[in-house]
């Protein structure tokens, strides 16, 4: 086996790689797709695109006052041709640029900690090497998200490179232009994935176990499936959150969830996770044959092609029947044990117990610091758990999308 | 299927883009990805391998290199029975890092861990830590070291069946029952590592059996 070098890579490879691109610019890898896109018909087609265009001139009064609007069209998906004005909107990075006029070019002037460059140059051509964009390194692709990713370092040193953060940019520039990509890669990184970049992956942790929760609500077999065989969140859902599925989804799923992903934030991604783990696991007989934690990781990092079709995905969300409360609720139940593990680890270590840790401050955030996307959000500085009743996370609904963009 | 004698958890870090899935993916699939994403998180990928006619099944965990990620991969070394610490032996800063990594390993590994020090990247011609730096390093360290191109194929199947081979050693000489037997994947006491790196030069330590690969 694999004695015969390199010879046996190319060929392998090659035989998964056409000499042209599908619809979305593949060449080739698990992503690209020759199935033909179940049409619409075209006066459907117009018809919608007309509706965004005329939300998407109105934006302010859509978004204040019929924001459900928003998000239902969001939910049976964008008209592709309006996709990426209506992800710059959503995301509220067109107020981000209006309010930074320059800021962009200024920061690709600047050098950058020379660590940091050096880590998106070793991973800029990482990305999605079968993509037109990013095949080779002469190709604008590669510049752009080192530009991209570099201009970010910089305007947010807290944060600086994550690796996941990269195939978020390069899928962010395969559909805007660079610098109204950054800003929605801004939007995305600062406020619907706040925090989940910073060393430690905290936020990250405190998620996993949130998933942990909601999953025992939606499906307690597959819930104790993984309970059984020890098959820790972290295992199976790093990726899939840090990467905001880029890096698990077909294609056209991965679009649709985005569409709705910009308009309720990080509980579609929750919601995602949720579907793909309880349709994957859902059959006993699947459960049997995964006996152990490598098998259930298997199935879990290879789902099976119609638990990511695109409808799927969509309408098993919907059928979730997970309410802004549940999560609410389980955020608090995850907060509480963080903060009893994290006391003992305190009183173990003669520490004060420390429960500020867990709330997430706003105070960064680049648009607005009083909402955000994310369902483990608190509010502003929340002292501790004592406060949540009071203070609930802001739901998606009044919050995220709404954050920096609301007039 | 789950045919096997032994099961030993083979766990690999080192700095971000130094070729850890590389190795794994050119030892487990017969791949070099061109453009291979970056690992987030955790990965495994699991290969059953045959020593002296025993099936050997190695589940092999592959870690994200950058630094950000270690509290999340830091939980997964205890458990290990191997440990390939890999820098790349084009790229001073990776291997700069190493007594980091050392550090990483005696704090969250089990003391008796092997370890295996690995240059990847054999095939580029601009070499940066000629070899002997890596030896020397792997000999002060109690290591095993090797290097490695899992462009080219090179000395990866070694690797892999080498750790195979001396952890078999280990558990036999321990005694076959007690660890890793596969009925008890979590025992790791594995024997003696007395003999360790280095008297040898490239492959220090490690046996040369010639192998075959069952699946």
């Amino acid at each position: 086996m694999a004695t015969s070098p390199r010879s046996v890579d190319t060929i392998s490879l090659c035989s998964t790689v056409s000499s042209c691109p599908d619809r979305n610019g593949f060449y080739g890898g698990f992503q690209r797709t020759d199935k033909p896109k179940e049409p619409l018909s075209k006066a459907q087609i117009i018809a919608r695109e007309k509706k965004w265009l005329y939300m998407i001139d109105n934006w302010s009064l859509y978004m204040s006052k019929n924001y459900k609007k928003i998000r239902d069209r969001c939910r049976k998906g964008i008209p592709k041709s309006v996709r990426p004005r209506a992800w710059f909107y959503l995301s509220g990075a067109y107020l981000l640029k209006k309010k930074n006029p320059n800021i962009y070019k200024e920061l690709l002037e600047k050098p950058g900690n020379a660590h940091i460059i050096e880590e998106i140059k070793k991973d800029k051509h990482r990305q999605f090497p079968f993509h037109e964009m990013f095949l080779d390194e002469d190709k604008v692709g590669q510049i752009e998200l080192f530009n991209v990713l570099k201009a970010y370092s910089i305007y947010n040193p807290k944060v600086g490179f994550c690796q996941a953060q990269a195939p978020i940019a390069a899928f962010l520039l395969m559909h805007l232009p660079a610098e109204d990509a950054f800003w929605v890669f801004v939007s995305v990184c600062d406020v619907y994935l706040e925090d989940y970049f910073i060393s430690g992956l905290e936020v990250l942790q405190n998620d996993a176990g949130i998933l942990e929760g909601l999953l025992k609500k939606t499906c307690p077999p597959v819930y104790r499936h993984l309970q059984k065989h020890k098959v820790e969140p972290l295992l199976y859902m790093t990726d899939w959150f840090l990467c905001a599925m880029t890096r698990t989804l077909p294609w056209e799923t991965l679009l649709r969830v985005w569409d709705c992903f910009l308009a309720e934030g990080i509980r579609v991604i929750f919601k995602v996770a949720l579907v793909i783990l309880g349709a994957t696991l859902n059959r006993h007989k699947v459960r049997k044959q995964c006996n152990g934690l490598c098998e259930t990781l298997e199935v879990l990092r290879n789902p099976p092609e119609h638990v990511l079709d695109e409808d799927f995905i969509i309408n098993n969300m919907q059928r979730l029947n997970l309410r802004v409360e549940d999560f609410q609720i389980e955020h608090t139940r995850q907060k509480a044990r963080r903060a009893k593990q994290k006391a003992q680890e305190a009183t173990a270590a003669q520490n004060n117990s420390n429960t500020n840790t867990f709330s997430r401050s706003r105070g960064s955030s680049p648009t607005n610091g009083s909402t955000s996307g994310n369902i483990t959000v608190v509010n502003v500085n929340v002292g501790d758990g004592a406060d949540l009743d009071t203070i609930a996370p802001i739901s998606i609904k009044n919050g995220s999308s709404n954050s920096g963009h609301r007039p | 299927m789950e045919d096997y004698k032994f099961l030993f958890k083979i766990v690999l870090v080192g700095n971000a883009g130094v070729g850890k899935t590389c190795l794994v993916r050119r030892f487990t699939q017969g791949l070099f990805p061109p453009g291979q994403g970056a690992t987030i998180g955790v990965d495994f990928m699991i290969k059953t391998v045959e020593v002296d006619g025993d099936k050997i099944k190695l589940q092999i965990w592959d870690t994200a290199g950058q630094e950000r990620f270690r509290s999340i991969t830091q939980s997964y070394y205890r458990s290990a029975h191997a440990l390939i610490l890999v820098y790349d032996i084009s790229c001073q800063p990776t291997f700069d890092c190493l007594p980091d990594w050392l550090r990483e390993i005696q704090e969250y590994a089990n003391c008796k861990v092997l370890k295996i020090l690995v240059g990847n990247k054999t095939d580029r011609d601009d070499r940066e830590i000629p070899t002997q730096i890596g030896e020397e390093f792997a000999k002060q360290h109690d290591m095993y070291f090797l290097e490695t191109s899992a462009k080219e194929a090179e000395n990866v199947e070694r690797l892999f069946y080498e750790i195979a081979a001396e952890l078999i050693d280990q558990a036999r000489r321990k005694d076959g029952t007690s660890a890793v037997n596969k009925n008890s994947m979590d025992a790791i006491g594995l024997g003696s590592l007395g003999t360790k790196a280095s008297q040898n030069s490239c492959c220090s330590g490690f046996n040369s059996n010639s192998n075959q690969c069952t699946s």
